[in-house]
């Protein structure tokens, strides 16, 4: 059976871009604008992998990234973040967040920065659902 | 050569004893037999200091001492007094003397009193240099700042702008591969969606640069005799298809009795086209739920103005802080959909009509725009109109 993978992304064009990625793939591609849809998906769906844009208007990624780490059914699923944000910048606000909440939510599997090239997307995603 | 000055004595002999003496001292020295003529000329040479008697027929010395230290109040003034004229030595003193000497003259009294000026002269030049060497610095660091400044709001401006094309690009990156796998698999559906990822980039990059240059360009607003009414009607009319594709219905309600008015038909078009496609953007807005999903446009007589247009949608409206911001360069809050620039531009031509625009807007309850435009006389400050 293929394997799920979910994009959350506000944007159309990305959700369409990665969705054709991961369907000519050999990957089921799974979708949702927003954080809170996203969470909903991937408790209904269970996918194996979760794309996930950090910068969204409505609940922004590290809050689901976050929402996912600390839910003990969907802890272990492998996520990549998007983002238009640096690397270095999205870690530091990561450790930042744990520092200030007292908690230690892992860093994500996967780490791409906008706009993701297809070859380098396609690399992360096998590693991560190795 | 030293410095000047100026000795004024009615007896001769003690000019000509401590004219002597002072010339020994360095001193280049002036002599006046009297208050009169010792003011003649003391503002045509204007020496720094002054050696005064205080006891002289017509104007005396404390006369003489008020007028220099009117004129010129740095004017270091040293009194001659008598022995015992302690009384016109204080009353001197009050007036703003340096000093005062008492005859028989002592040259080591002298020599003090002169060191004394001496020094207070030299203070107050340095005082004066370092207030202009700080002037000078001053304007030195304002300088910089203000270069440093240009350059931050250069390298914002640039960094806006990269981020805006990274944005598209990465559209542009989608499409074409969604496009190439079309292609490459025969599959329509990718062939179609590709396609319009490219197209909707490519419009994107378009508006994009028209804002750009509508930003950059100094452009002269062409005034002409309009009806105000027709501009917003034109408005309307190119706007109500893209509403109706967005489900926005779009209200237009016009004050018939307006004048017509001096304005610049395609820059008050563009800040109307703004304004209307932002309100439509706000009812579409999908983080809040209770849009009403209508757009309003009014144009009537205002208060103070020739015409007030509006534009009110049914939206979400904004916070106070958003509100703060709106005009500001690449302030947006539609995400990689919105340059920042919109706004900013209609405003910029607003205030070219010696106009005014502003919102009122409450969270949840929907935005109202307004621009008033004077009846532009005004206006004609760039000397278009007759």
């Amino acid at each position: 059976m293929r394997k799920r993978i979910l994009v959350v992304d506000d944007e159309l064009d990305m959700r369409i871009y990665v969705s054709t990625l991961l369907e000519t793939n050999g990957y089921k591609p799974l979708s949702a604008v927003d954080g809170k849809e996203g969470l909903e998906v991937a408790r209904k769906n269970r996918p194996s992998l979760i794309i996930l844009d950090v910068m969204m208007p409505k609940e922004s990624g590290i809050g689901l990234y976050r929402d996912l780490k600390i839910d003990q059914e969907l802890k272990d699923i492998p996520v990549i973040m998007l983002s238009a944000l640096s690397k270095k910048t999205f870690f530091h606000s990561q450790r930042v967040l744990n520092e200030y909440k007292g908690e230690n939510i892992p860093d994500p599997e996967g780490y791409i920065e906008k706009p993701p090239e297809p070859e380098e997307l396609l690399e992360v995603i096998q590693n991560c659902l190795k | 050569m030293g410095e000047t000055i100026l000795l004024v004595d009615d007896e001769e002999g003690i000019r000509k004893v401590l004219g002597i003496s002072l010339k020994d001292r360095g001193y280049e020295v002036l002599t006046a037999g009297g208050g009169e003529e010792a003011l003649r000329l003391f503002r045509k040479e204007r020496p720094p200091i002054v050696l005064t008697d205080i006891k002289m027929p017509g104007m005396d010395g404390i006369d003489l001492l008020q007028r220099i230290k009117e004129e010129r109040p740095e004017t270091e003034v040293i009194m001659i007094t008598g022995h015992g004229d302690m009384k016109l030595a204080i009353e001197s003193l009050k007036a703003n003397a340096t000093d005062f000497v008492t005859k028989p003259i002592n040259d080591d009294v002298l020599g003090i009193a002169l060191k004394r000026a001496g020094e207070s002269m030299r203070l107050r030049r340095k005082l004066r240099e370092y207030t202009e060497n700080l002037e000078g610095l001053v304007e030195e660091k304002t300088k910089k700042l203000m270069e440093a400044e240009r350059l931050a709001v250069v390298g914002q401006t640039v960094a806006a702008i990269a981020h805006a094309i990274k944005n598209i690009t990465g559209g542009l990156t989608g499409g074409a591969f969604v496009l190439e796998k079309g292609l490459e698999l025969k599959n329509e559906k990718y062939l179609c969606q590709g396609w319009d990822m490219v197209k909707g980039n490519v419009s994107k990059i378009k508006g994009l640069a028209m804002d750009l240059l509508n930003y950059a360009k100094e452009r002269e607003p062409d005034y002409q005799l309009c009806d105000p009414n027709r501009l917003i009607q034109e408005v309307y009319d190119l706007m109500l298809p893209h509403a109706r594709e967005n489900g926005v219905t779009l209200h237009i309600e016009l004050d018939r009795g307006l004048p017509e008015i001096w304005l610049d038909p395609e820059g008050i078009h563009r800040c109307l086209l703004n304004l209307v496609t932002n309100a439509i953007d706000a009812c579409n807005d999908i983080s809040c739920s209770e849009t009403g999903r209508a757009v309003f446009l009014r144009s009537s007589k205002g208060k103070n103005c020739a015409v007030e247009y509006q534009v009110a949608d049914k939206g979400c409206g904004m916070d106070k802080e958003t509100r703060g911001k709106i005009f500001q360069r690449f302030f947006s809050t539609k995400g990689s959909q919105g340059t920042g620039l919109g706004l900013m531009i209609t405003k910029k031509i607003v205030d070219e009509h010696n106009g005014d625009i502003g919102c009122e807007s409450r969270r949840g309850k929907g935005t109202k725009f307004f621009i008033r435009l004077p009846s532009n006389e005004q206006a004609s400050g760039s000397g278009k109109t007759p």
